[in-house]
């Protein structure tokens, strides 16, 4: 009776879509953590694992952001921007001794209104995505350039005192709940709650229908614009949230944060089986993504490994991927 | 039988830049009643229809639907208004599955969560309703189109939509699957629904039909009870003009063997087909859905990979591994879906045409000659009267029929040696039909051996020299279409292997 | 499903082969030697050096190196002097430094210096604050932090650097010495910087700034190229159309940009530089850079490795600053 159960659980695991893309993700996971802890076992320490689990969390936020954009067939090239405009943007307003919500809350209502730019220019306006987000990504880094003008910010605890900066400091990036990085339990529960969405609400199904066939989700009915600013919303919220996490880690805004970051979501996505065509692909993917690029860079770190080979690893990994979602689909 | 009028639309016009789609047309549909639209491609059938249901809005003119007036309609309160459509190309999420594609824009909510059983329980309602053996959890698209098209009429059923549209919805269904529409229909009628039947499949009118309303080029032509007009009546209301002969076969001597497939296997759908085509003869390919023709035809053309046949041309056999191959060789194809095979549709008509003669076209330096194009093109379009302002026109904007006509047209301007048609005249109007059996008979006329697959047995019958009948992947008779009988073709087109 | 994992199987393949590639030669390997049958090891019997270490005192000493990238020549050169170091004192340095110029990219290498086990970290910091926190945390293990190039706002063993503004200030007074001995009294002077962040670039050009103070001179406003010689290009270009006597270039892309503007458009501006490359000697042998102040990274490393064993090992360096010192290039001395 309990292995007909248990068999019954698998299955319905097996049976949600993009799953077998994601676990796939997550072998691949297991067998590069594995060989880089191989060559230097200090990979495999407690330590390199609370690291690992902190630094990936950047990672795993833009791709979230991202993922839900290619869901719905576009994609986001400004995310990477704007998480660079929020890092300013925060330890800006905080050097000038502006409290540190406060400050974070100016930041995501601007972070928020490039997102809704990024929806109406692509959902009502019907600019490729490619064109909408490569504009309002040049927008995003010029603003975060000039915030502070021209120049990386003070340290945050400037005026507002050490106390203030370490606290803000602590929470996004130095402090630890239940033995593991805040940064970590942050984008975790941000995962969870956008997993759940996608999941399981209206909203969700109408982002994979876009994706699918974006003429019968109109014809049935769904909002394609509302939907459409939607995606791009929640893809600047977690860009303004990466921006926290990294003017939170250096102490100080940089001009040049988050640069290329946009890219990195795509790899995260595409490695987790989001096809960038559109209709296909689950957060818990972009989760196994988003590792499987940390440990890369980590482990390559860890052997001295030369510069470059991240990257061309990520991107026959990359292509691999497509390749292989692209092989599945036209089998169907 | 008939009840009170469920919809009435009065005095509609809508214009699109350049084209007057409507003018001043009035349709009417009662409740309990199926009401058959008819009318040539570009007559205005389908605009009509979309701005009833929401998708297209009107210039002017009133629109009513169980008595209230809309003014602005979208197509979510054309759903709310008990308005369903189904389309003639499907519009389904490849990517979502059954269950959600019913679903689509009015998922059934548990607070905020999906009810996702909810939904799947019902979903298989509808479609055991329908008699249809298909999974709520299974992928769309991974459904042959004649399945998608089921689910798409039970998504309407589920809507409980009390006015039903439905454009060419038999056209990729299977005689039983058409029974078994009827009967749901039938029980449609009969709840009080008003369906709206668009077709080009004049004879399948008469066994459902009530009342029939006629368009022509815009405008509303005459409308009254099915029983009340014959066949040729509807037809010359239609057109315009008195079609004598529907099918105006013409004929030739047969002359000698032009082109011999033997042994030709590529899969469940293509089993050991062997067959000839001669000068001066028409062959038609007979047969139910899913017998293997058109995967024939593909594995032919070199589309599909074939595991082992020999082809032979003028008695040389010919080396075909991709339809380059074929083309060279003189053997050239207009595929059953020819939006998405057969054309180019964001390109121009003079791009489509062009595209595999190029090697016609161009100097040796691999520079388009335009002139020479523009002759070709120009050429293309008198020789098959196809219908359009110019040839820079985007091939997509066209009607199905000159469609068919460009996808025609690029091969007639290559000297082709076998040409074969697949499904040429589906989903196209009356008049355009007959410019295309006429330019069939022109080609075999001309000593070109002419192969063509149609569903339409009538089709087959009335312009085909020489019948093959397929089934399951295998040829299981060959007829002479002069003295042929519905029955015998039906006979071979059923004639299954036994399982026992 | 099946396709998908032998996808992310030869993928992950890839990876190993590669990195058996590079880990062999990446000079700072401290994979142990078979690194090829890693795939057949078991984890427990690789040679571990940092477990050997904690056993064998003085002898394993494991420094990490985390310069601000690893692809400038600079950086490169100052690993190849601690390596030198390491060879002779019989330990460890390992290059860890990020791909590209991130503070981000940088505390992360801290950290995974921290959490490598590491006895010591010579660092060049990106700017002064950013990985402060880092740092500190590295510090509270026991981790011995000695700067070169660039100090950070933490407190340290030593520090190994170029006396930025005393080197500006040496160029800045070449510049002068030149354009007088051509009877060049006064005119623009055009500066081609790095960013306005990095410190060291800053010192520079403050330091060059005060050699004019006083003089006829005009110093225009500084624009920047991000060290990217093409950029820095262009600025000087715009410079020479403007018309001016001479341009400072304040790090190795800024000079080369410089001196091939110069080249280019064939007048006699002069232009002076920083740090030395085989672009900017070539510059100077053909007349189109006056000079370049050619630091030393080697030495910062070498000296930079000697500390961190002379801390590991307990001695007390109290924070002593060490300029490293420039040297003026000239077409004369250049080899």
């Amino acid at each position: 009776m309990y292995r007909a159960r248990k068999t019954g659980l698998i299955k319905k695991i097996m049976r949600i879509k993009g799953m077998g893309a994601a676990l796939t993700a997550f072998a691949g996971l297991v067998v590069i953590y594995v060989a880089f802890g191989i060559m230097n076992p200090m990979v495999f320490s407690g330590q390199n694992i609370l690291n690992l689990l902190r630094s990936m969390s950047k990672y795993l936020l833009i791709g979230i952001g991202q993922s839900y954009v290619m869901i719905t067939g576009n994609i986001d090239l400004s995310i990477g921007s704007v998480a660079g405009m929020s890092a300013m943007m925060t330890a800006t307003l905080m050097t000038l001794g502006v409290n540190p919500l406060l400050a974070m809350l100016i930041t995501m209502a601007v972070c928020l209104t490039i997102g809704f730019i990024n929806g109406v220019l692509v959902g009502r306006f019907k600019l490729p995505p490619f064109i909408a987000t490569l504009g309002t990504m040049f927008i995003a880094r010029g603003a975060a350039y000039i915030v502070n003008g021209n120049r990386n910010t003070d340290n945050i605890g400037v005026v507002l005192g050490k106390d203030a900066a370490d606290s803000f400091q602590n929470f996004f990036y130095y402090g630890k709940i239940l033995g593991l990085f805040n940064t970590f339990w942050i984008a975790f529960v941000i995962f969870l709650v956008f997993y759940f969405f996608l999941s399981k609400t209206r909203t969700g199904r109408h982002i994979y229908a876009i994706g699918s066939n974006v003429e019968a989700a109109k014809l049935s009915g769904v909002d394609v614009v509302k939907t459409t600013v939607k995606t791009y919303l929640i893809s600047e919220f977690c860009g303004a949230v990466v921006g926290f996490i990294l003017c939170a880690q250096a102490g100080m805004g940089n001009m040049e944060a988050g640069n290329v970051y946009e890219m990195y979501g795509v790899a995260a996505g595409v490695i987790g089986g989001v096809s960038p065509l559109g209709g296909s692909g689950i957060l818990l993917g972009t989760f196994a993504g988003a590792a499987v690029w940390q440990t890369l860079e980590n482990g390559l770190n860890m052997i001295g490994a030369q510069v470059g080979i991240q990257r061309i690893v990520i991107g026959v990994m990359v292509v691999a991927a497509v390749l292989v979602s692209v092989i599945r689909n036209r089998k169907d | 039988m008939m009840g009170e009028v469920i919809v009435s639309m009065e005095h509609i016009s809508k214009s699109f830049p350049g084209v007057r789609a409507l003018d001043d047309v009035s349709f009417e549909l009662r409740s309990g009643e199926v009401m058959a639209l008819l009318g040539e491609n570009g007559a205005g059938k389908s605009t009509l229809m979309k701005i009833l249901s929401g998708v297209y809005e009107k210039d002017g003119g009133t629109i009513r639907i169980m008595g209230r007036e809309y003014e602005n309609l979208n197509p979510k309160q054309a759903l709310d208004a008990g308005v369903a459509i189904i389309h003639q190309e499907l519009n389904m999420c490849k990517d979502l599955n059954v269950s959600e594609n019913m679903f689509l824009g009015r998922e059934h909510i548990n607070g905020i969560v999906l009810d996702n059983a909810e939904m799947e329980n019902t979903a298989r309602k509808y479609l055991d309703e329908l008699g249809v053996d298909i999974d709520p959890l299974e992928t769309v698209g991974s459904l042959p189109v004649s399945k998608q098209q089921m689910i798409e009429i039970a998504k309407a059923l589920s809507v409980n939509a009390k006015i039903l549209i439905m454009d060419e919805p038999t056209s990729a269904l299977s005689s039983r699957e058409i029974k078994e529409l009827f009967s749901i229909i039938q029980r449609l009628k009969s709840q009080g629904c008003g369906i709206v039947y668009i077709s080009h499949r004049l004879e399948e009118l008469a066994h459902i039909t009530d009342r029939v309303t006629i368009m022509r080029d815009g405008r509303y032509i005459t409308s009254g009870d099915f029983d009340s007009f014959t066949m040729d009546e509807i037809i010359a209301n239609m057109v315009g003009r008195e079609i004598k002969e529907k099918f105006p076969r013409i004929k030739c001597t047969r002359g000698k063997k032009v082109f011999e497939v033997r042994g030709l296997n590529a899969g469940r759908s293509v089993r050991d087909v062997s067959f000839s085509l001669h000068e001066g003869e028409i062959v038609g390919f007979a047969g139910l859905m899913g017998a293997g023709r058109t995967e024939t035809t593909r594995a032919i053309f070199g589309v599909d990979k074939k595991e082992s046949g020999t082809i032979i041309l003028d008695d040389k056999e010919v080396r075909i591994e991709n339809p380059m191959d074929a083309i060279r060789a003189g053997i050239v194809l207009a595929p059953e879906d020819r939006k998405k095979d057969g054309l180019c549709t964001k390109l121009t008509i003079r791009e489509n045409v062009a595209l595999p003669n190029l090697d016609m076209i161009c100097g040796r330096d691999g520079v388009i000659n335009r002139k020479k194009e523009t002759q070709m093109c120009e050429e293309a379009i008198r020789n098959l009267s196809i219908k359009t302002p110019g040839i820079d026109i985007d091939a997509g904007s066209l009607s199905g029929g000159n469609q068919q006509k460009v996808v025609v047209g690029k091969w007639l301007a290559r000297k082709s040696r076998v040409v074969i048609f697949d499904e040429p005249t589906r989903g196209i109007d009356v008049g355009a039909k007959v410019e295309i059996y006429h330019i069939m008979n022109r080609l075999k006329e001309q000593g070109i051996a002419v192969m063509f697959i149609s569903s339409e047995m009538p089709e087959v019958m009335g312009i085909a020299d020489r019948i093959i009948v397929m089934c399951d992947g295998r040829i299981t008779g060959e007829l002479d279409a002069e003295t042929a009988t519905q029955n015998e073709i039906l006979k071979y087109a059923t004639q299954f292997e036994s399982r026992l | 499903m099946k396709k998908r994992v032998l996808a992310l199987i030869l993928g992950s393949c890839m990876v190993l082969s590669a990195l058996t590639g590079c880990a062999g030669a990446a000079a700072p390997a401290p994979a142990p030697a078979p690194a090829e049958e890693k795939a057949e090891e078991a984890p427990g019997e690789t040679p571990a050096p940092s477990a050997a270490a904690e056993e064998e005192a003085a002898a394993d000493i494991k420094i990490a190196l985390i310069t601000m990238d690893s692809i400038d020549q600079h950086w490169v050169t100052l690993n190849e002097g601690a390596q030198a170091e390491a060879q002779a004192e019989g330990v460890t340095v390992d290059f860890m430094s990020p791909d590209t110029k991130d503070d981000s990219k940088q505390i992360e290498c801290v950290n995974n210096a921290v959490a490598g086990g590491y006895n010591a970290i010579m660092v060049a910091a990106n700017g002064p604050d950013a990985i402060s926190g880092a740092l500190n945390e590295a510090a509270s293990a026991g981790i011995k932090i000695v700067y070169v190039d660039s100090p950070a706002n933490v407190e340290a063993e030593a520090t190994f650097a170029t006396n930025n503004e005393a080197a500006g200030k040496t160029a800045g007074e070449e510049m002068l010495k030149a354009l007088q001995e051509k009877g060049i009294d006064s005119g623009d002077i055009g500066i081609v910087n790095v960013n306005a962040s990095t410190q060291s670039c800053v010192d520079r050009e403050n330091g060059f700034r005060s050699a004019f103070d006083g003089t006829g001179f005009n110093l225009l406003e500084t624009q920047y190229c991000d060290g990217d010689a093409a950029k820095a290009q262009s600025i000087a270009e715009n410079y020479i159309t403007q018309g001016v006597v001479g341009i400072f270039g304040a790090n190795e892309g800024s000079t080369t940009g410089t001196g091939n503007a110069i080249k280019a458009s064939g007048t006699e501006i002069v232009g002076v530089g920083f740090d030395k490359s085989d672009s900017i000697k070539n510059l100077i042998i053909d007349g189109n850079l006056l000079c370049t102040m050619a630091q030393n990274p080697d030495v910062m490393g070498s000296e930079g490795v000697k500390a961190c064993v002379k801390a590991v090992n307990g001695e007390s360096l109290g924070g002593e600053v060490t300029d490293t010192g420039v040297t003026v290039l000239t077409k004369d001395n250049i080899q």
